[in-house]
C-alpha cells in the first residue's frame, strides 16, 4: 500500500458545517487520522442540511456531511460538561492539531482556548475559522458566505448593472476559508518540525477570499478607479464570457491571441481579420462589445457548445465548457481521468463523491466513507483506557 | 518572532498571471525563496495590467499593480527557456531547488524537455507540482485554459445567477486564487512527506478538478435524487429571508445594498424588533421558516422598503448588534478603508520601486501567535532584477559570462516586444474614461492616496 502524506498526524476536530470540515477533510483524505467530535444532539448541523436519498431526513446519510466528512472518526461529546473536557484533554496528549469553528470566546469559556492549553500541550497546532477572525471590531459579528463575499468587495463587482449584486453559488467563501485553515495548518506543523512547539492560528473566512480580489482593490489604490457591476465582467479582456449557443452555453475567451486570426477562423469568416473590433489591440472590443455580440451571437447559435469547443481549442482559443452536474458526471474527460469516484456507505449506499483535487504520485487521496454518528465513540473511548462500564456511565451522563 | 518555516526551501517558479503565482506568493509568504522565471520575449503578461498610475513610461513592466499584488516578495530571473542556452542554465539550477512550480499547458513542459522525469534525474528528492487547467491527462489535457471559463467548466456557475436567468460567471476570476491556495497546500504535503521519508514526488493539479469539490451539495442531490440546481440569486434553500437589499444611495446617486441572513425564528424576532418594525414578527404570513420561503416575495418587498432608507454600512452595525447576519456590499475602495480589516493588519504596505507605496493584501487568510507570513515589506520583483544574484551566486557564472547571455538575450531587464515599446506604451494606457461612459467604472478619484493615506512623504 501506498505511503499517505500526512500519515503521521493526528486531529481533533471540533468544527461544524462547511470550512473547518473541508479544512480537516483534506487532512484526513491525505492521510491524517481525523477524530471528529460532535454534540450529542443530531450531531454537527450540516447532518441536517442534506440532500437527503428521496428528501427523507436522515443524520447518517445527508450529502453535504457525507461530501465533507471522508475518512475521519467520529465521536460525540458534550465538552460543556466537565468530564466531557477531560475526554478532550486525554485526546489532546496524543493530538498534533485542534481544530475548532465555534464563536469567538466559547471555548476559552469553557477553559479550552489556545491560551488554557498551551502550557499543558506546548507542541500543539492550534487552528480557530470564523467568518471574521478572533480581532478586530467584526469579531463578535455572525457570517457566512454571503456576507463575506459582500464584505470582501466580490459581490460589489458581480451581477447585471440593473439587478442587485449577485453572490457566487455553492457558499465559495466557506471553502476559501477550509483551504485557509489546511495550508495554514501545514505551515505550522512545518514549523513545528524545526521548533518544538506550536502555534495559535486564527482563520478569518474573510480574509480567506482576499486572495480573489484579483485587481479590484488595485484597481483603487493603483489609479483610484472603483469597478462598477458589469454583468461580472473581466474589464481587460473582452470576450471572457458565457455566451448562449444553439443547444446551452460556451464560455467564449478569445485569449491573449485570438484576435484577428483565430477568432475569424473559428467563425468561419476570415474577412472578419479586417474588422476594427478584430484588432489585437483589446480596448475597442472592449468599449463596443455590443457590436461584436452582434457579429458573433448568430454564428454560436447555429452551432452547439461541443462542436465550438473542439475547434476554437484546435485553434488554441481556450474556450471552456459550461457544465451542471449531471454533465460534469458524464464528463469523458473526467471519466478518463477517474476523478469521480464511488463510495460505499452503510446507511447512504453507493454513493460518488469528488476525487483527489490534487495528484500526489509517491502518496495518494485515501478513498473512505464518512462516519456514522458517534460510530467511533466506543473505540476512541477504550482507546483512552476507559472501559466499557465507564462508557456506560458517560451515556446514561450524556457526556458521550 | 520565530523563522518562518520554509527559509531552507527554495523554489522555481514558472508560473504566470494568476493561480499559480498565488501558490508561488503563499510559498514566499511562508518564507520559500521563490525565483520567478519569465522570458524577455515571454514575460508574465499580468506585467502589462493596471499599471500604478495608468502610467506607461519608462520600465512600466515594473510597476503592475496586478502583478505586485500576486508576486510581493519573490525574485524574478529572466531566462529564454525557448533556447538551449536557456533550458541548459534552468537544468543547472534544478539540483539547488527543493520545489519546482509551473503552470503550462501540458504539451510545454514535456516539449522542453523539462518535465518531472528528466528532472528528477538530476535532483531525485525534487518535488514539482504541474498547475494546469484540465490536468496532465485525459481528452481534455492539452485545453488551454483561463479562470474565467474554469468556473463555468467546474459547474460553480450552473449555481450562480438571478432566478430563472442564464448562468452566470463571478465578476472575478474565482478559480485562480482556489486553486492558488491549493497547490501552495500540496506543495506544503509534500514537504512534510519528504521531511519524513526523504523522497520527492509529483503533483498534478487539475484546475478543474480543484474547484469542483465547491459544488459538492448539487453533486450529491444529483446523485441521489437525479435533480439539478436551480439558480435561486441571493436566496438560500435553507433560510428565509436571505437576500440582498437595495439601501440609501450615496450622495453622488451610487447604488448601495446590504445582504441579510435570518437563520431561525428567534433571529426574525429580534429582526423586526431591530428596524423598528414589531408588528412584522405578529404576522402569520412569517411565523416560522416555511411561512417565510413561501412568503418570500412579499417579505423582500417589506424589508426593502426598510432598507432604502437605511445607510447601508450603519444597517450592517445596527443588524449584527441584533445577532442578525448583515453585511454591507462594499465597493473595493470601502475594503480599502474597512476598520475592522485595518484593525486586523490586512493590508500590507509595500513600496513599488517607482511608483511608491501601495496597500497589498494578506494572502493567507489567517493569523499565527508564531509566524508572521508575508512579504515582509519586498516588493514585487523588477524584470531580471536578480539575474546576477541568481545566476552569478547560484551558479557562479562570471560577469563575462552573464554579459554574453544578455548579448544573446538569453537574459536581460527589459522586454522583447512583438511591436516596438513605444507601440506598447501607447496600447497599454487604459481608457478609463471610456469604461467610466460604458458603466463599468465610477468617476476617477484622483486624491485616492490621500484617501489611502499613501501620499509621497
Amino acid at each position: 500500500m501506498a505511503d499517505l502524506a500526512l500519515a503521521d498526524l493526528r486531529v481533533i476536530d471540533l468544527t461544524q458545517g462547511i470550512a473547518g470540515p473541508y479544512c480537516t477533510k483534506l487532512l484526513a483524505d491525505y492521510g491524517a487520522e481525523v477524530i471528529k467530535i460532535e454534540p450529542l444532539e443530531g450531531g454537527d448541523y450540516t447532518r441536517r442540511l442534506g440532500p437527503f436519498p428521496n428528501d427523507i431526513p436522515q443524520h447518517d446519510r445527508a450529502g453535504l456531511f457525507l461530501h465533507l466528512n471522508t475518512n475521519k472518526k467520529a465521536i460525540t461529546l458534550d465538552i460543556s460538561k466537565q468530564s466531557g473536557r477531560v475526554i478532550l484533554r486525554k485526546l489532546l496528549t496524543q493530538a498534533d492539531i485542534l481544530v475548532e469553528s465555534y464563536s469567538p470566546g466559547y471555548l476559552p469559556g469553557l477553559e479550552l482556548g489556545y491560551d488554557d492549553l498551551k502550557a499543558e500541550f506546548p507542541s500543539l497546532v492550534y487552528c480557530s475559522v470564523t467568518p471574521f477572525g478572533q480581532t478586530g471590531p467584526y469579531r463578535i459579528y455572525k457570517g457566512n458566505s454571503l456576507a463575506c463575499m459582500a464584505l470582501s468587495g466580490l459581490m460589489y463587482v458581480s451581477g447585471d448593472p440593473d439587478k442587485e449584486p449577485l453572490c457566487t453559488g455553492g457558499e465559495p467563501a466557506e471553502y476559501f476559508a477550509g483551504l485557509s485553515a489546511w495550508v495554514s495548518i501545514l505551515a505550522a506543523v512545518g514549523q513545528r518540525s524545526q521548533t518544538g512547539k506550536g502555534q495559535y492560528i486564527d482563520v478569518s473566512m474573510l480574509e480567506s477570499l482576499g486572495t480573489a480580489d484579483e485587481y479590484n482593490t488595485i484597481m483603487y489604490s493603483g489609479y483610484g478607479a472603483i469597478r462598477k457591476r458589469f454583468y461580472s465582467r473581466h474589464l481587460f479582456l473582452y470576450p471572457s464570457d458565457i455566451f448562449p449557443c444553439q443547444d446551452g452555453y460556451i464560455v467564449v475567451i478569445s485569449g491573449a491571441s485570438g484576435f484577428p486570426t483565430g477568432m475569424a477562423l473559428l467563425l468561419e469568416n476570415p474577412d472578419l481579420q479586417a474588422n476594427p473590433l478584430f484588432s489585437p489591440i483589446l480596448w475597442p472590443r472592449t468599449i463596443n462589445w455590443r457590436q461584436l455580440d452582434e457579429i458573433i451571437t448568430p454564428y454560436l447559435m447555429n452551432h452547439s457548445w461541443q462542436d465550438l469547443l473542439t475547434r476554437a481549442q484546435e485553434l488554441r482559443l481556450p474556450f471552456a465548457a459550461v457544465l451542471d452536474p449531471k454533465m460534469l458526471l458524464e464528463n469523458e474527460h473526467l471519466r478518463e481521468r477517474q476523478f469521480f469516484v464511488d463510495i460505499d456507505h452503510p446507511e447512504a449506499g453507493r454513493l460518488t463523491h469528488t476525487g483527489a483535487p490534487f495528484r500526489m504520485s509517491e502518496t495518494p487521496m485515501r478513498v473512505g466513507r464518512a462516519p456514522l454518528l458517534s460510530e467511533h465513540t466506543q473505540e476512541v473511548l477504550l482507546d483512552l483506557e476507559y472501559n466499557k462500564e465507564d462508557i456506560v456511565i458517560l451515556r446514561e451522563r450524556g457526556v458521550a | 518572532m520565530t523563522a518562518l518555516l520554509l527559509e531552507n526551501v527554495r523554489i522555481l517558479d514558472l508560473t504566470q498571471v494568476y493561480a499559480g503565482p498565488t501558490c508561488s506568493r503563499l510559498l514566499a509568504d511562508l518564507g520559500a525563496e521563490v525565483i520567478k522565471i519569465e522570458g524577455t520575449s515571454r514575460i508574465d503578461v499580468i506585467r502589462n495590467l493596471i499599471l500604478l498610475d495608468n502610467n506607461t513610461q519608462d520600465d512600466y513592466w515594473n510597476r503592475s499593480g496586478y502583478f505586485l499584488s500576486r508576486n510581493a516578495g519573490k525574485k524574478s530571473l529572466t531566462l529564454d527557456l525557448t533556447q538551449e542556452a536557456g533550458r541548459e542554465l534552468f537544468l543547472r539550477l534544478v539540483p539547488h531547488t527543493d520545489v519546482v512550480v509551473e503552470s503550462f499547458t501540458p504539451r510545454v513542459m514535456r516539449q522542453m524537455g523539462l518535465h518531472y522525469d528528466a528532472l528528477r534525474q538530476i535532483k531525485p528528492d525534487l518535488i514539482m507540482i504541474s498547475m494546469s487547467g484540465y490536468g496532465q491527462t485525459g481528452p481534455w489535457a492539452n485545453y488551454s485554459a483561463f479562470g474565467m471559463g474554469l468556473e463555468p467548466a467546474s459547474a460553480i456557475s450552473s449555481l450562480t445567477g438571478y432566478r430563472d436567468g442564464p448562468p452566470l460567471r463571478s465578476g472575478i476570476s474565482f478559480t485562480d486564487p482556489l486553486t492558488g491556495i491549493m497547490g501552495a497546500g500540496a506543495v506544503l504535503a509534500a514537504l512534510h512527506y519528504r521531511r519524513r521519508s526523504g523522497k520527492g514526488q509529483y503533483i498534478d493539479l487539475s484546475e478543474h478538478e480543484a474547484a469542483i469539490p465547491i459544488v459538492g451539495y448539487a453533486l450529491m442531490d444529483y446523485a441521489m435524487n437525479s435533480r439539478l440546481p436551480q439558480r435561486i440569486g441571493n436566496r438560500s434553500p435553507w433560510f428565509a429571508p436571505q437576500g440582498c437589499y437595495r439601501c440609501r444611495p450615496n450622495e453622488s446617486g451610487d447604488d448601495n445594498w446590504l445582504v441579510i441572513t435570518v437563520c431561525n425564528d428567534e433571529e426574525w424576532q429580534a429582526f423586526c424588533q431591530a428596524v423598528g418594525r414589531p408588528q412584522w414578527a405578529e404576522d402569520e404570513r412569517f411565523a416560522d421558516v416555511l411561512d417565510r420561503i413561501r412568503h418570500q416575495e412579499e417579505l423582500d418587498e417589506l424589508i426593502g422598503s426598510w432598507t432604502r432608507e437605511q445607510e447601508h454600512i450603519e444597517a450592517m452595525h445596527l443588524l449584527q448588534r441584533a445577532g442578525v447576519i448583515a453585511a454591507a456590499v462594499l465597493n473595493p475602495k470601502q475594503v480599502l478603508l474597512d476598520p475592522h480589516l485595518r484593525e486586523r493588519g490586512y493590508w500590507d504596505m509595500i513600496e513599488q520601486p517607482g511608483a511608491g507605496r501601495r496597500p497589498v493584501a494578506k494572502q493567507i487568510g489567517a493569523r499565527f501567535s508564531a509566524m508572521e507570513p508575508g512579504p515582509r515589506g519586498r516588493h514585487a520583483p523588477k524584470l531580471g532584477e536578480h539575474n546576477h544574484e541568481v545566476l552569478g551566486g547560484l551558479l557562479g557564472l562570471s560577469e563575462e559570462e552573464l554579459t554574453q547571455l544578455e548579448e544573446e538575450k538569453v537574459i536581460g531587464d527589459t522586454p522583447d516586444t512583438v511591436v516596438p515599446l513605444a507601440v506598447m506604451r501607447q496600447a497599454l494606457q487604459q481608457p478609463l474614461s471610456a469604461f467610466q461612459q460604458m458603466g463599468a467604472l465610477h468617476a476617477l478619484e484622483d486624491d485616492y492616496k490621500k484617501q489611502l493615506g499613501i501620499e509621497a512623504e
